[in-house]
């Protein structure tokens, strides 16, 4: 990896770590291996959410070219959101694409990660079969949600 | 690329940071409408993606970027920070604007180039000097020579082949003037006149000479000497239709009846005392051409000119 990828995820790395910020809305990132190319996030569904009590494990991969190029980010933990694919984790998310800014951190990657999965935006989806739920059958999506939320990301049941 | 945060002395404040790379600035230039400051390297390479601020995104281009106010830059200027080199054994601890100075001295650079010791002498950078073999390199050297001898002796070979084909065709060339002055008058005249214009430009390109010691005239002189001669007044340029005939004259046997023996010679001192002689470069030899001696009389001058060595005494 070039220098300035390196010495940019070192830092970042540090600054999630660090942040209380980030442990209040229980957000994490893990190292896999010891190359800075590759990480693990964790984020904690969002409160008053269908995915609240659920842990999403997120696959963070850093291209050579970061920060001028967007980390690739996937969801490892199966979920049911308008905007992730519940097949492959593939998000659809601006700034993980042509709206990324060179100054743009892995923070602000969770934290919008989490905004996220707190307000889906049905009308840019990746997964169309949970979008068209989500708008026409709002109640037994957040069900299908929840249920999801339960048996993947180890959350409470919600009644 | 900014300069690693870690290797400043001191706190630094958050605005001298680059939001691209996360070191302190270097070089920076800021963008126009924000006034968000950047490395200079960093924001050219963003700008290749994209046409926007990496912070917030405002529309910026190239042509846009500024340089960043001076307060700016003598608040960089007075961060100290350690030399580059420190994992070298370099304890420098200098400021912003003196780092590149110090650097180019910077005793502890790993690639400043040092001469080797142990006798070859090649010039390589300091820390090549452990793994440096002066055999190898020194056949490496020769190898690159002798590739460079060969290339050039094929140079030569298609050199020398060109030469031979245009000889050749000098040679054919000069029959065909021969032939052509020897039917057509006019043009004699014009060849005669192109010659005689050689023969004084030559002359004129000579240095004037004078003899101080007639006496040490070497009438006779040998087949080497006369050699010799002959090299000297090709370097210096003589016209190649005189050569031969001029340097057959420095010999007594072809030289006009008022000089062609000892006692003629003593008999005529006078006269050739005021010949109007030219130097042969480096030699101890005059030339005496009859362009430039027109009121000299036939019996002390021959064509085209005299050749006179000496054993001393020329000026
Ligand atoms: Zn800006
Ligand atoms: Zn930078
Ligand atoms: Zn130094
Ligand atoms: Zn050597």
């Amino acid at each position: 990896m070039n220098n300035i990828a390196t010495q940019r995820i070192k830092r970042e790395f540090k600054e999630v770590i660090k942040s209380e910020e980030l442990a209040k809305c229980s957000i994490k990132v893990d190292l896999v291996g010891d190359s800075y190319t590759e990480l693990k996030g964790e984020i904690a569904g969002p409160p008053d959410t269908p995915y609240e009590g659920g842990i999403f494990l997120l696959e963070i991969k850093v291209p050579e070219t970061y920060p001028f190029n967007p980390p690739k980010v996937r969801f490892m933990t199966k979920i049911w959101h308008p905007n992730i694919s519940s097949v492959t984790g593939a998000i659809c998310l601006d700034i993980l694409k042509d709206q990324w800014a060179a100054a743009m951190t892995l923070r602000t990657v969770l934290l919008s990660l989490q905004a996220l999965m707190a307000a889906a935006e049905p009308d840019d989806p990746q997964d169309a079969v949970v979008a068209k739920q989500y708008k026409e059958y709002p109640e037994i999506f957040a069900k299908t949600a929840s249920h999801w939320t339960n048996v993947y990301a180890g959350g409470i049941i919600c009644s | 690329m900014g300069f690693d945060l870690v290797r400043f002395v001191g706190e630094v404040d958050e605005e001298l940071l680059c939001p691209i790379c996360t070191g302190v600035l270097q070089d920076p230039v800021q963008a126009p409408a924000c006034e968000h400051a950047f490395c200079k390297g960093c924001i050219l390479e963003w700008l290749l993606r994209q046409s926007t601020c990496p912070v917030d995104r405002l529309s910026v281009n190239v042509l846009q970027l500024r340089p960043v106010p001076r307060i700016l830059k003598n608040l960089l200027n007075r961060l100290y920070i350690v030399c580059e080199n420190s994992n070298y054994g370099c304890q420098s601890v200098v400021k912003l604007d003196t780092l590149d100075s110090h650097l180019s001295e910077c005793e502890y650079n790993p690639k400043r180039p040092f001469p080797c010791e142990q006798g070859c002498g090649l010039i390589i950078p300091k820390d090549e000097h452990k793994d440096h073999n002066c055999v190898k390199e020194l056949r490496e050297l020769v190898q690159k020579q002798q590739q460079k001898i060969n290339e050039m002796h094929q140079d030569m070979a298609t050199y020398r082949y060109e030469m031979t084909g245009i000889k050749d065709e000098m040679r054919v060339l000069k029959g065909y003037v021969r032939a052509l002055r020897v039917c057509n008058p006019s043009v004699r005249a014009v060849a005669d006149e192109l010659e005689r214009d050689e023969i004084e430009r030559w002359s004129s390109s000579l240095p004037q000479a004078r003899v101080t010691r007639w006496g040490g005239m070497i009438s006779t002189p040998d087949e080497y000497l006369q050699n010799n001669i002959k090299q000297a007044l090709i370097e210096s340029g003589c016209p190649a239709h005189i050569l031969d005939d001029l340097v057959k004259n420095c010999h007594e046997r072809n030289w006009p009846s008022g000089l062609s023996s000892l006692e003629t010679r003593q008999h005529n001192r006078r006269h050739y005392d005021r010949y109007n002689c030219k130097r042969i470069p480096g030699k101890q030899a005059v030339i005496v051409l009859p362009c430039d001696n027109i009121m000299v009389s036939d019996d002390m001058m021959s064509e085209p000119g005299l050749i006179m060595i000496f054993a001393h005494g020329i000026e």
